[in-house]
């Protein structure tokens, strides 16, 4: 035992000695890799299991994917899908790209989209079922194009199947879809899959010859798990990442700071906001919700805890969303005289309310919450703050049983999936909430296929829901990425970091 | 001996029944869903119900339980929700990472502590013995998280000579063989690839280390002072043995057994509780995986992560037993 | 006289600078938990958005600076070690009188009782804390009481296991079946031969113990089971200066200095009471 541990110490010792440490060797040799820091997910080898949207990009970027969201347009752009156009009320045609081929020379053939949607649907390890719920049908037209038949008129079909990755039913049927993903990652994307580390890192390669690569881009994208904020900031000084998303606000200066990178700064997708469940007293009274919502410092809020990092909203959505109107100023503003008021109108002052929040789920969650329960005892209610634990409070929230949380609701580009989850009469349980106007608005946003009359619907839909309040709209956080000098990338409102969107100079 | 063992064994048998009833109604019970929590946000009700059908959640609980028990017989603990994975692959794919690091740690903190502890005993009051005892409820005081950051920023940030975080770089391609990284390397004679373990092996060891350094340091201290005083001690004293002799062949000697029994305390407790500093340093450990496991309610993940944890604690316990044996041979077991 | 003895022996302990230092933080801390309205400059909750996260100001009026919503650290550890302090010293003592009282029993009997004691053991050990705080939180509710119980309900196990080697070890040695064949019942050789022998041990246990048992509390009272989320606790503070480690650092070092004197000087006051007041030095 002595002379073992004796004869590793001296091994130690001349491992020592040598030169540098294997960690630069191997970031030298290999200068046109970078390593991306990410924050959550990596589950496994099913492109349909996991539900984090950065991960689902990475996905995209193997499989390859319907279509994207391009966000200097504000469209969806072709990526496998030449064009995704209405038949008529319930069907649609969809075209795929006849040039591109999946990694060993085979086409992506309509019967591949029909094998996706299916493994979305009924795969036992899926998570994306969410995707294909209003899909009644698909049915293969030729080798290239397919008719989807939805299940009632849905304008927003597009944005439900951009994110759906294209997988092989040919390699499927031969090998079944443990050894299909885990052996035959054949995609048609511009990567290839190389590594996937449960929990810790996914590696890619650039494919060379794929007509989305560029020469510029890197060709190999190391994504690693880094929990720690503090980790992802160090590791980017000191050149182990090139990319570390999830920046804090009171970190962003310090990585504005650093020799060696900067701080890319986009607004998230993610409105963050007060829930208020009508069906529980007190927030029956639509003046009680109000009194909430004019009780809240936002600006205090912005500047004290997230370094002003934020844009405040004035609805649901922020510039770049759908329906987003420029024009349209809130009347809930900051004014604790008129909180005072509403709530001494509506009998409720003094009423007992816990105000429940979740704790590192998003941006200083429970520092904003702590702050915001003095701003409500400051205009009447007696508030206490519940922290449980998230898998606690996000069951509770799903299942409508906590009526009074700070939350934030992501993927909302196009905003009409949520706004019909949280504010549709028993679209979801969540909220309980039921305005007759805003359901009308509603359904008949979802079956206009006339995309500016449907924004203007949308947005008519959501000032309804703004003015009364069974939420209160606070900001989108803005979202801070490390980027390293000498690479070119600018993150967009969605958590993706694409290959071919990544430029080393 | 040898049957003592033996059915000391066999008795983990019913305590691994036990702790498997216990957990599974505890994680049954417990606020939270595991559908609500891996699920898309806005799937349907009928998404959510046809996937717990799938996880065999709609089954009374019994029922459910009686499933586990057959099938963990035969050495199946089911299948991770989350991960979709067999619980027990992926734990004891992630068992080596923690026992190494809990293994070096505990190796620091024995090589410190020790030392430390009899020397103080020997010196009460002096230098050494007043420095190693603030600094140990120093390291105490802090939470596992500061001192993790802290080093994070100087050794990986400020210094720049260690890496932030993670077990290994990407792209040694080191062949797998026991899983722990230092000795795979050596085997492979791979000595880059040692040194890059032992690289990012440095920061959480310590941080776990000067936990246990502490409190190894005072209980060696006390019961090296302890036995000092035993009357046998006093007797060999007064028959003109050296100073050194009886400190370490009477006083060390049973002042072991005390020491002995916090070590495997603390080196159980760093295998199932470095969660903290496995998210920290990004360690894919299995204390990472049970924070995963108990945020996502991940029951199958969950059972089997506490059925590991039994295990090694039952066989950590019974190979402090065994040592007491050895220490003071006066010690009869069974 | 024994007694008086006793008492100029303690006095003359209580004199040496280690006492001196052990017995003016521990003086301090209770007199700041008990008077902690009249000390505390502000309001311990008060916020004040714009003065959040300044540093300590040797001028004041925020001597050890504010925190993350602008609330006066040096108001919070004085209420904080209300909380704190009462949590550390209730869940040491509950879980140690449990587990030496469980250790002894099973070292000193051995055999059957023995296994059985250790089973239980090893089966509470397997239990994740997270786990069964979120668990308890469900089942039990709130409350400082479950907090105590939670947070000793797998804290009693390091006494039990020492207790245990002791006793195992002890009552194999002369002195011991010396006292048994001079017809000692095993309650008496229990408490004037194997407790006494490990107090000491026992007494280090507890007092990193309690380090961690202030520390965990944030964790627990963060999940809702004990203090309201608002209520200032020493662990509390640590947890809020999580974010701020490399940009606030004083929200972190203020209350983990109070848990290190605190524990520093419980230490050093056993230390000091043993090596005056042993008996066998009484006895040489």
């Amino acid at each position: 035992m002595m002379k073992a541990i004796k004869r590793l110490l001296l091994l130690s010792g001349a491992a020592a000695a040598m030169a540098g440490g294997a960690a630069q060797q191997v970031q030298a040799q290999k200068a046109d890799q970078i390593t991306v820091a990410i924050t959550e997910g990596i589950t496994g080898n099913n492109p349909y299991a996991d539900s984090v949207v950065l991960i689902g990009s990475i996905w995209c970027q193997v499989y390859g994917c319907l279509t994207r969201w391009d966000f200097e347009t504000g469209k969806f752009v072709p990526f496998l899908a030449e064009s995704l156009e209405p038949e008529d009320d319930l069907n649609w045609i969809l075209t795929l790209r006849a040039d591109w081929k999946r990694h060993n020379g085979e086409p992506v053939v309509a019967a591949d989209v029909v094998h996706s949607i299916e493994r979305s649907r009924n795969d036992p390890e899926s998570m994306s079922q969410a995707s294909v719920q209003y899909i009644e049908k698909a049915e293969p037209l030729d080798d290239r194009r397919l008719r989807i038949t939805t299940t009632q008129k849905m304008a927003t079909l597009p944005n439900y199947l951009a994110t759906m990755q294209i997988t092989s039913k040919k390699i499927y049927d031969q090998h079944g879809a443990k050894v299909a993903d885990r052996e035959h990652p054949v995609g048609a994307g511009p990567y290839r899959l190389v590594e996937v580390g449960i929990g810790s890192h996914i590696v890619i390669e650039r494919v060379d010859d794929h007509p989305m690569v560029q020469p510029t881009n890197p060709k190999r994208i190391i994504y690693r798990m880094m929990a720690e904020p503090e980790q992802r900031v160090t590791a980017l000084a000191n050149g182990e990442v090139q990319i570390a998303q999830g920046i804090p606000p009171q970190l962003v200066s310090r990585v504005q700071q650093l020799p060696n990178a900067t701080a890319e700064i986009v607004d998230s997708a993610e409105a963050m906001f007060i829930a208020m469940s009508p069906k529980t007293a007190p927030w029956d009274n639509p003046k009680v919700r109000q009194a909430v919502c004019h009780s809240i410092n936002r600006e205090g809020i912005a500047r004290a805890i997230l370094g002003n990092q934020v844009t405040l909203l004035n609805g649901p959505v922020g510039a770049g969303q759908l329906g987003f109107d420029p024009a349209y100023v809130s009347p809930i503003d900051y004014n604790p005289e008129k909180a005072r008021k509403l709530l001494e109108e509506a009998g409720a002052v003094g009423v007992a309310v816990d105000l429940y929040s979740p704790v590192g789920r998003y941006i200083a969650d429970r520092q904003i919450a702590e702050a915001v329960v003095p701003m409500l005892q400051d205009v009447g209610f007696k508030a206490t703050l519940q922290t449980p634990e998230w898998a606690t409070l996000w069951t509770n929230v799903q299942r409508g049983e906590t009526p009074f949380y700070y939350m934030g609701r992501g993927n909302m580009l196009d905003p009409s999936p949520a706004l019909a989850q949280y504010f549709e009469t028993d679209a979801s349980p969540r909220l309980k909430y039921s305005n007759p106007d805003v359901d009308a608005l509603l359904q008949a946003e979802r079956q206009e296929f006339d995309p500016e009359k449907r924004v203007a619907m949308l947005s008519k839909a959501m000032t309804a829901i703004t003015e009364d309040a069974p939420a209160c709209f606070l900001w989108l956080h803005k979202l801070s990425w490390g980027v390293a000098k000498g690479v070119d990338y600018k993150p967009s409102k969605a958590d993706r970091v694409n290959g071919w969107e990544i430029h080393l100079r | 001996m040898l049957g003592y063992t033996l059915r000391r064994v066999a008795g983990t048998i019913p305590v691994l029944f036990m702790v498997s009833l216990l957990i599974f109604a505890l994680v049954q019970f417990a606020p939270g869903d595991p559908v609500d929590m891996l699920v898309s946000d806005e799937a349907t009700e009928e998404v959510r119900l046809a996937i717990r059908s799938a996880w065999g959640l709609d089954q009374p609980v019994y029922v459910q339980y009686l499933t586990f028990l057959k099938n963990a017989v035969m050495g199946d603990f089911g299948q991770s929700f989350r991960y979709r994975e067999p619980v027990m692959q992926l734990i004891l794919e992630r068992l080596p990472a923690s026992l190494e690091l809990a293994i070096y740690s505990t190796l620091l903190a024995v090589a410190i502590g020790l030392p430390l502890g009899v020397w103080a005993a020997s010196r009460p009051n002096s230098l050494v013995d007043t420095v190693g005892s603030i600094g140990g409820f120093f390291g105490i005081s802090l939470p596992n998280f500061w001192l993790g950051i802290l080093l994070i920023l100087l050794f990986a940030g400020t210094f720049n000579l260690l890496p932030s975080g993670g077990r290994e770089t990407w792209g040694l391609n080191v062949e797998r063989v026991t899983g722990f990284l230092t000795i795979d390397a050596i085997i492979a004679g791979r000595w880059d690839a040692l040194w890059d373990a032992l690289r990012h092996l440095a920061l959480p060891v310590v941080v776990l280390g000067t936990n246990m350094t502490g409190i190894i340091m005072q209980i060696t201290r006390a019961s090296v002072l302890e036995n000092l005083q035993e009357d046998y001690v006093m007797t060999a004293r007064a028959k003109g043995m050296s100073g050194r002799v009886v400190l370490w062949r009477h006083a060390f000697r049973n002042a072991l057994i005390a020491v002995i029994t916090i070590i495997g305390l603390e080196f159980g407790t760093l295998i199932s509780g470095a969660i903290i500093v496995e998210t920290v340093f990004a360690w894919p450990g299995i204390g990472y995986l049970l924070l995963q496991g108990i945020s996502f309610r991940d029951f199958p993940l969950i059972t089997g992560l506490v059925l590991v944890y039994t295990t090694l604690f039952v066989l950590i316990n019974l190979a402090i037993d065994m040592i007491y044996t050895i220490v003071d041979p006066r010690i009869r077991m069974g | 006289m024994v007694r008086s003895s006793k008492t100029r022996k303690l006095a003359k302990a209580l004199k040496s600078p280690k006492a001196a230092f052990s017995l003016a933080v521990i003086a301090l801390l209770l007199l700041a938990a008990a008077f902690a309205p009249l000390i505390a400059p502000f309001d311990p909750n008060r916020q004040d958005l714009m003065l959040a996260m300044t540093p300590p100001q040797l001028a004041g009026p925020h001597f050890l600076g504010t925190d993350h919503v602008g609330r006066d650290m040096m108001s919070r550890i004085i209420y904080g070690s209300r909380v704190s302090l009462l949590i550390a010293v209730a869940v040491v003592l509950f879980s140690g009188v449990v587990g030496v009282t469980l250790g002894v029993v099973s070292g000193y009997y051995g055999g059957r009782v023995d296994s059985i004691v250790q089973k239980f053991l090893e089966v509470v050990w397997a239990f994740p804390p997270l786990l069964l705080a979120i668990s308890i939180v469900a089942f039990l509710g709130q409350g400082l009481g479950i907090l105590i119980v939670a947070l000793a309900s797998q804290r009693w196990i390091p006494y039990c296991r020492l207790a245990r080697a002791e006793a195992l070890s002890l009552r194999e040695r002369e002195f011991v079946s010396a006292a048994r064949s001079l017809g000692a019942g095993d309650a008496r050789i229990l408490r004037t031969h194997i407790l006494p022998n490990l107090i000491q041990s026992a007494l280090i246990v507890a007092t990193f113990a309690m380090a961690t048992a202030i520390i965990a509390e944030s964790s627990l009272s963060f999940l809702g089971l004990g203090v309201p989320a608002t209520t200032p606790t020493w662990g509390g503070m640590l947890s809020d200066a999580r974010a701020y480690i490399s940009t606030s650092w004083w929200m972190a070092l203020f209350p983990g200095l109070c848990i290190f004197c605190t524990v520093l000087a419980i230490n050093l006051l056993g230390d000091v009471l043993r090596t005056h007041l042993d008996p066998r030095l009484n006895r040489a």
